[in-house]
């Protein structure tokens, strides 16, 4: 009379809570997933390819499309790639700005993280208090370099300028009042039944499988694992913050989410040692008319939000890369999810998805 | 007596040709999983180089698997953590594809590079038993380059259609792609069968002319 069986259906690519144009292939048995296919490439644009036909200096806007929430990330990690392979000495004050801009951005980027993942989860006011933060940041990524989302904002070498006058002021302002401001967000999460009920013990992920896995940021570290190329491989003069490494026990959603919190502390804590130990000088190595790195080649990894940014690129000592290749945290994060998701519900998939902080940009490149 | 114990002056050494100046960016540096392979695998070792403070080890493919195993277990190195993976295209080489490793220890926070060369279709051999996270890298490798993986459980295209034609990261491959690689097929259902039916893609930067000769791909 009854027949059971399982069902195949599509999660996305036009679905608000993928975050972008990201397919999931579910097998479902009722309400339980069976088995989860991602399903990628629908945002490829062929940046690689396009890299091998672009100078040195031509390919920073490009990495600006990437990871398009955290742009500045990509910026670091492409530039301190390029000095790398050429042996450049970046000046620090040049460095320390660099620090200021990209923790920054690691706030502006956990702030849509947050606004949107609560967003998901049913939570609308976060969305409107984090999104009230995440305006006074990108304002002043305007006042530094003129753009709002695609900042194009250092150079290989060290900055384009200086900061304009004031900025650090309106920096230090921003990190006097972030504390209160980040207890009012977890005034309605930390502690609110609903959320906690959808992301306490829900999408578990062990250590040992997120490193086999090749998982890496904030999930990483929420399952136990201390690993932030911050503190490992440190760049960018990294080495002289001090910072903590917030680290999760459990590897559920809530760990995600307060270890993404406590990240965005540890983050004002290294912009506001950034701004009082700012050193004086020039913000541009010299660096000659046209990049032409000697052949070689250089991986160069930077903790992006999302996680470990890779960049690896090949020279043949001409004016542009011989192969160039992103490697994307999205798109290794990405893969871990049937994992992440074994045995979960429907709607935990919202849940997990959220948590892990895909940019589909980021993924396909 | 007193002579003898007089320091005799250094004979001037003869001016030397200047040696090459060494480039700071290829010296050496220490590397614990280099010393290790030196003296356990050194017949697994091809080619060590250096550059800009990294170890780049080419090994042989058909010991990949072996010495990626090892380097993952043996205590002291545990490469537990494979941070990328990709290919290379140098169409004049011998073997003109390459297959780059970079591995990280999260125990230890060192790294390096493995690479291993291949003809042009000789298969890879998958590193997914060794590190699951290979899966997607190889995936991708195989898809913008058409490097075959041996033993990878999936191996499809991952970012371009699959329908696709060629390999878009192959040198030979021009950036704006050849007309017909994609040919989308509509999927057109009937009362009692779905067909396919071909649809050319046209695409590259003599796109609009070739729609207002032919008249395909409008719309």
């Amino acid at each position: 009379m009854f027949r059971t069986e399982e069902m195949e259906i599509n999660m996305g690519p036009q679905h608000p809570s993928t975050h972008g144009v990201l397919r999931l292939v579910l097998q479902l048995d009722g309400e339980e997933i069976k088995e989860m296919r991602p399903v990628i490439g629908y945002l490829h644009r062929g940046v690689e390819k396009l890299c091998e036909h672009r100078t040195y200096a031509m390919i920073e806007p490009l990495t600006d499309r990437l990871d398009y929430v955290a742009a500045i990330s990509e910026n670091l990690g492409y530039c301190g790639a390029v000095e790398r392979l050429m042996g450049l000495e970046v000046p620090p004050r040049a460095q320390y700005i660099r620090v200021v801009l990209a923790e920054l951005q690691r706030l502006a980027s956990h702030l849509l993280w947050l606004g949107t993942h609560a967003l998901d989860l049913g939570a609308m006011t976060v969305f409107f208090y984090t999104f009230r933060e995440r305006e006074l940041i990108l304002d002043l990524f305007e006042a530094f370099c003129g753009a709002r989302l695609t900042y194009n904002s250092m150079r290989i070498g060290g900055l384009y300028e200086d900061v304009p006058r004031g900025w650090f002021e309106r920096v230090r302002h921003l990190v006097k009042i972030f504390p209160a401001r980040m207890r009012e967000y977890e005034d309605l999460l930390t502690v609110n039944r609903i959320f906690v009920g959808r992301t306490r013990g829900v999408g578990l992920l062990g250590a040992a499988d997120a490193i086999a896995y090749g998982v890496s940021g904030p999930p990483l570290r929420a399952s136990g694992v201390n690993y932030d190329v911050r503190r490992a491989h440190p760049y960018s003069s990294y080495e002289k913050f001090e910072f903590d490494v917030p680290l999760g026990q459990n590897g559920d959603t809530y760990d995600r989410y307060l270890v993404r919190m406590e990240e965005m502390r540890q983050s004002l804590r290294i912009i506001a040692q950034a701004l009082d130990g700012m050193p004086e000088g020039p913000v541009r190595a010299k660096v000659p008319k046209y990049i032409k790195p000697p052949a070689g080649e250089v991986y160069h990894v930077v903790e992006s939000p999302r996680g470990e940014q890779g960049f690896y690129i090949v020279s043949t000592g001409g004016e542009m890369p011989y192969r160039m290749r992103f490697r994307a945290p999205s798109f290794v994060n990405i893969q871990a999810l049937p994992v992440i998701c074994r045995g979960a519900m429907v709607a935990d998939v919202v849940a997990v998805i959220g948590s892990i902080d895909v940019v589909i940009g980021d993924c396909d490149r | 007596m007193a002579d003898e114990e007089k320091p005799q002056p250094p004979p001037a050494a003869p001016p030397a040709a200047a040696p090459p100046k060494p480039d700071p960016l290829k010296e050496p540096v220490a590397s614990r999983a280099v010393d290790f392979l030196r003296a356990a695998m050194a017949d697994a070792i091809l080619d060590v180089s250096y550059f800009a403070g990294q170890a780049i080890v080419r090994v042989p493919p058909a010991r990949l698997i072996e010495v990626m195993t090892c380097l993952r277990d043996t205590v002291d190195l545990r490469f537990d953590y494979l941070s990328n993976l990709t290919g290379m295209h140098w169409p004049k080489n011998e073997r003109p594809f390459e297959v780059v490793y970079h591995l990280d220890s999260i125990t230890y926070r060192h790294r390096l590079t493995v690479k291993i060369d291949l003809a042009e279709t000789e298969e890879a051999p998958s590193v997914t038993s060794v590190w699951p996270t290979a899966g997607w890298h190889e995936r991708e490798a195989f898809d913008l380059l058409g490097i075959r993986f041996a033993g990878h459980p999936d191996l499809r295209r991952i970012l371009m259609p699959d329908e696709w034609q060629g390999h878009p990261l192959r040198k030979d491959y021009p950036l704006e792609g050849n007309p017909g690689d994609h040919v989308q097929y509509r999927e057109v259902g009937t009362a009692t069968h779905v067909y396919a039916q071909e649809r050319p893609i046209l695409r590259g930067f003599g796109w609009k002319k070739e729609v207002e000769k032919t008249g395909v791909g409008r719309g």
